[in-house]
């Protein structure tokens, strides 16, 4: 029950309603994860050639029935971050992750977004793009979906008994997904 | 969460039907002269029982000419729905709107992207153009349709059988379910959105037989008994009363009704990772059928008119359905749904229970006037959801006429109209252009009926 009314409500919008029209579900994916995760800190140890740093995993319930009755059109995500580092020297990518079902871990996904990033010591590094993805739209058309973010870095440049260290803040995480009624 | 939207789905599709109660006059001459009621117009003579001893004088028989149908055909909609110009919406006002008519202009169909906005607590839906179909108000359309049957008449007495179809129909959105589809606010959290709906439908075939005859008459001050050819009460000044009585036996067929209620009540959050929106669903439903549940109902009921004509001057009064209703053994059943279990239950709670229904009364009430060769006439049409008001106007000019009107519909709308007609000997050709709104996208369209005469 829970799921066949939302389905016959989308079903009768889409599937039946409107031709060529389109469903476009914008989702603040932001809003969804935990102030925790939203702003955290990392620290990575210096004098390594591949580190990453797991900052979000969450799993969160979205609109039922969509992906029963549409197909997937286009997907868009809208990413911004800013990175306050205190310590060390790196670089590396931001890393987006969705995966459209909460038994997977969405780090053992292809990363959707991936923004390179630098880091040194007492900077503001604000970093953020706009990717297309059909895989993120597969995830936000589910039931449910695990997103996660990841900063993978090489702090060889950090002596080895340092860390690279400092706050992450998630300022934009917005999609866009256009659908279309499943012929 | 998506549970709380579903509820919507009956508006879009309580929409489609929400006009289809109102009827499209098919009779040019009557149409031009805004839809109006007189005892001389054929397509009007079951409005009221005594119109049917009145002479005809110049009474006519119509012939519509689907004009629509030419244009349908030239120009039909996509029915493919695997085509991407699909559009549910222009067949659901195909239904609403038969093509019989030329439609000289109309709204654009309700066509658009629907765009939803999903945050942890924030859900917005805009319907763009779908919002045009929501209702401001609570959506309701219900008719009474006798359908043409089998009859003959002997002098004042006459008999028919024919069937007849009542339904009616209650859709009630809740201010906040209102807001949110129509308005596209944005749903909140601990809010309960719900609808109502109420609904009922029978159908029965009814076994009339009656009397229309002169009760009273008087011949205009300083004539004598009128002559042959001259015996129109409507313009030989005399003063007449025609009445007219038809008890009827109904013989049920089907029966049918629903009492619903749902709605979505929203928690704390309205999506993350929980599951916050209780769900209520909670129906009664009862039905009878012939050969089924229940078997056939049986009933009675009747149709009265008179109408008075004095100087020229027409006043009739038709009330159809008087009284009239329907015995029934219905079954009954509650349906409800456990958000705990997360499935419905139904219970059946009387079988073979008696029960009546009835069958709304719709009266009509008509004045006309004739000067001459122009007649101006007004009616009141009081049906099961609405009341309709219809004037109108009609002048020869040799063989030509010129006609205008205006309706107040069942949405309560006014609606203008015009047409003119000729006459050569005994058939004629009438043309009307009207204004209506019977399209879901509730807003004025200008069809074209035409019909030939037969005077």
């Amino acid at each position: 029950m829970r799921r066949v009314l939302p389905t016959l409500f989308v079903l009768a919008l889409l599937a039946t309603g409107c031709g060529d029209r389109s469903l476009i579900l914008t989702v603040n994916v932001l809003s969804f994860l935990d102030p925790a995760q939203v702003s955290a800190g990392y620290s990575a140890p210096g004098g390594l050639p591949a580190v990453t740093v797991d900052m979000v995993d969450q799993t969160v319930n979205l609109l039922q029935g969509v992906d029963d009755v549409t197909d997937i059109s286009s997907a868009t995500l809208d990413i911004a971050a800013t990175l306050d580092n205190q310590t060390g020297t790196a670089t590396g990518t931001l890393l987006f992750y969705a995966v459209p079902s909460d038994t997977l871990s969405p780090f053992a996904s292809v990363p959707i977004a991936s923004i390179p990033i630098s880091l040194t010591p007492g900077t503001l590094t604000n970093v953020s793009t706009r990717v297309s993805s059909v895989a993120l739209a597969e995830a936000l058309v589910s039931d449910r979906a695990r997103i996660g973010i990841r900063i993978s870095l090489d702090t060889s440049a950090t002596p080895l008994l340092q860390s690279v260290q400092g706050t992450e803040l998630l300022t934009q995480l917005l999609a866009t997904v256009v659908t279309k009624k499943k012929i | 969460m998506g549970v709380l939207i579903a509820f919507a789905a009956p508006i879009l599709w309580g929409g489609v039907s929400v006009r289809s109660a109102l009827s499209q006059t098919l009779d040019a001459r009557r149409l031009g002269m805004g839809g109006v009621v007189t005892s001389d117009m054929a397509a009007a003579r079951g409005a009221n029982l005594a119109f049917r001893a009145v002479p005809r004088g110049r009474a006519h028989g119509s012939i519509p000419l689907p004009l629509g149908l030419i244009q349908f055909a030239s120009d039909p909609p996509e029915f493919n729905p695997d085509s991407s110009d699909f559009n549910v919406f222009e067949i659901a006002d195909l239904i609403t709107n038969p093509p019989l008519t030329l439609s000289l202009s109309r709204p654009d169909p309700v066509s658009s992207d629907i765009s939803i906005y999903v945050a942890r607590d924030s859900l917005s839906i805009d319907l763009e153009d779908l919002r045009r179909i929501v209702p401001e108000s609570s959506m309701r359309n219900g008719s009474v349709t006798h359908l043409p049957g089998l009859g003959f008449g002997f002098r004042r007495a006459f008999a028919q059988v024919a069937p007849l179809v009542h339904t009616q129909n209650e859709l009630e959105l809740d201010d906040a379910l209102r807001a949110a589809l129509r308005d596209a606010e944005p749903f909140t959290t601990r809010t309960r959105y719900g609808l109502a709906d109420v609904g009922v439908a029978q159908g029965a075939v009814a076994f009339q037989a009656g009397f229309a005859f002169r009760a009273l008459h008087a011949p205009a001050p300083g004539k004598g008994e009128e002559d042959e050819g001259d015996e129109d009460p409507r313009r030989n000044g005399s003063t007449a009363l025609y009445v007219g009585a038809g008890p009827k036996y109904l013989y049920g067929v089907a029966y049918g009704d629903v009492r619903a209620v749902a709605g979505a009540t929203t928690g704390d959050t309205l999506l993350g990772s929980g599951d916050p929106v209780a769900l209520d669903v909670a129906a009664r439903t009862r039905h009878a059928v012939a050969g089924g549940d229940g078997g056939s109902g049986h009933g009675k009921g009747a149709d009265v008119g008179a109408v008075l004509y004095c100087s020229n001057f027409e006043f009739g009064i038709g009330v159809n359905d008087l009284s009239s209703e329907i015995s029934w053994k219905i079954t009954e059943r509650r349906h409800v749904y456990s958000d705990s279990l997360n499935e419905f239950t139904t219970t059946e709670t009387a079988i073979d229970r008696e029960f009546t229904s009835r069958i709304p009364v719709t009266t009509t009430i008509n004045v006309a006037k004739r000067f001459g060769d122009t007649t101006v006439a007004a009616d009141l049409v009081d049906g099961p959801l609405s009341t309709a008001v219809h004037l109108g106007a009609e002048t020869w000019m040799g063989r030509l006429a010129v006609r205008a009107g205006t309706y107040r519909d069942a949405n309560d709308q006014w609606q203008l109209t015009g047409g003119g007609g000729i006459r050569f000997g005994g058939i004629g050709l009438d043309l009307a252009v009207a204004s209506h709104q019977r399209y879901l996208e509730d807003k004025r369209a200008v069809e074209m009926a035409a019909s030939l005469t037969l005077y």
